[in-house]
């Protein structure tokens, strides 16, 4: 039952629920501007509004990043829906990313 | 009462995510590195592009005073063939002249004309064999391929290292540039093979594989070491290889001790062919 709940969640459609990111960054290093841009740019084509942003920059709040796992920058994770997704890089790779967001493909 | 030391944070990372992460740091996006302590970024990015940059710059310069430099040897293999040449060649015909007119009862007279012509001739091929060395003019004239046997050739006359030729190159035409660097690079190679192999055979090959052509410069000697191959040391590795650069090409230098060593350059035919 309860596997089968997590089974209908995992195939929510953007629209039906609010995608909560949290991108953590250093200052304005090139990787970081870029994802930054990235992620708004294939939250506004994939969700269209159905999502929340929160940038985290590691050099004035470092102890989000530990609490959060972080190791490098740009992470990004997905907070919701469940389950957690973590993304390394500058979210260049617009297919990887969104497959690993379940946004394409069987996984979404 | 003794301080407790803080335990060390480590960070739960799981298969997939280790996987990701060490893609995106060999793909150069990552920009900062979140330690316990300290938040270090780093540039890895850019500093590898202005490294690449200032390479470039090195090698275009390279390729420059290369190019300066055979300019100069040119003018000066022209200079020294025109001009000492000539004056050699009339000083020869004088001396024949002279010889004709002693008369055949001084002999002293004629021995010494004798010698000094004999003395002229070896001069003039000396003046020869110097602008030929900087400039070989047979490159002009008979094009890579034969000069580059005839060098093997002369290599083997003055080493008595056995040294073989061979090509599958029938009528392509190399451009100036080309030539001049692939001879330049198969002399370096010889003299290598002179100074350093203690070799009894070397073979040189051209060859032409689809889109490249091939020169490969072999011996059977005591084999070149991989420090010698990388070293900063070895200028004349650097200028072969600088050369093929230049070119879009590539060196490598393989060996093995005891079992000889080769020398392989790859270039693209589209830099070197006319046409």
């Amino acid at each position: 039952m309860k596997a089968r709940k997590r089974e209908r969640r995992r195939h929510a459609k953007p629209g039906g629920e609010t995608y909560v990111f949290r991108l953590f960054v250093v200052g304005n290093e090139s990787n970081s501007t870029q994802a930054r841009v990235n992620l708004a740019r294939l939250c506004e084509e994939q969700l269209k509004g159905h999502y929340q942003i929160e940038t985290v920059d590691v050099l004035k709040d470092a102890a989000t990043a530990h609490k959060n796992n972080v190791l490098v920058t740009p992470t990004l994770i997905l907070i919701k829906p469940f389950p957690k997704v973590t993304v390394f890089g500058n979210l260049s790779d617009t297919r990887q990313v969104l497959a690993a967001l379940r946004l394409i493909g069987g996984e979404r | 009462m003794s301080q407790r030391k803080r335990p060390v944070h480590r960070p739960k990372i799981r298969m997939k995510e280790a996987e990701a992460l060490v893609r995106a740091l060999k793909t150069h996006q990552v920009d900062g590195i979140v330690g316990e302590r300290h938040i270090m970024v780093c540039r890895m990015k850019e500093v590898e592009e202005k490294l690449e940059n200032s390479r470039d710059q090195v090698r275009a310069l390279a390729a420059s005073l290369q190019s300066m430099r055979e300019n100069e040897r040119a003018v000066i293999a022209r200079e020294i063939h025109d001009q000492f040449g000539q004056t050699l060649t009339i000083l020869q015909l004088g001396l024949s002249w002279m010889a004709g007119k002693v008369n055949p009862k001084q002999q002293p007279l004629q021995e010494k004309i004798r010698s000094l012509s004999d003395l002229v001739t070896a001069m003039i091929q000396s003046v020869q064999r110097f602008a030929d060395e900087l400039r070989p003019g047979v490159l002009d004239e008979l094009g890579l391929v034969k000069t580059l046997k005839a060098e093997a050739r002369e290599f083997e006359g003055h080493t008595e290292i056995q040294c073989g030729f061979k090509t599958n190159i029938g009528k392509a035409r190399f451009d100036r540039v080309g030539s001049v660097a692939v001879f330049r690079i198969a002399q370096a190679a010889l003299t290598n093979v002179a100074r350093h192999a203690h070799a009894s055979r070397a073979m040189i090959a051209l060859m032409q594989r689809e889109h490249d052509l091939i020169l490969t410069v072999r011996d059977n000697g005591k084999g070149i070491t991989k420090k010698l191959v990388h070293g900063n040391n070895s200028l004349g590795i650097i200028g072969m290889r600088e050369r093929a650069l230049a070119l879009d090409g590539t060196l490598t230098l393989s060996g093995s001790k005891g079992k000889g060593t080769t020398l392989a350059v790859r270039i693209p035919l589209s830099r070197v062919l006319i046409g």
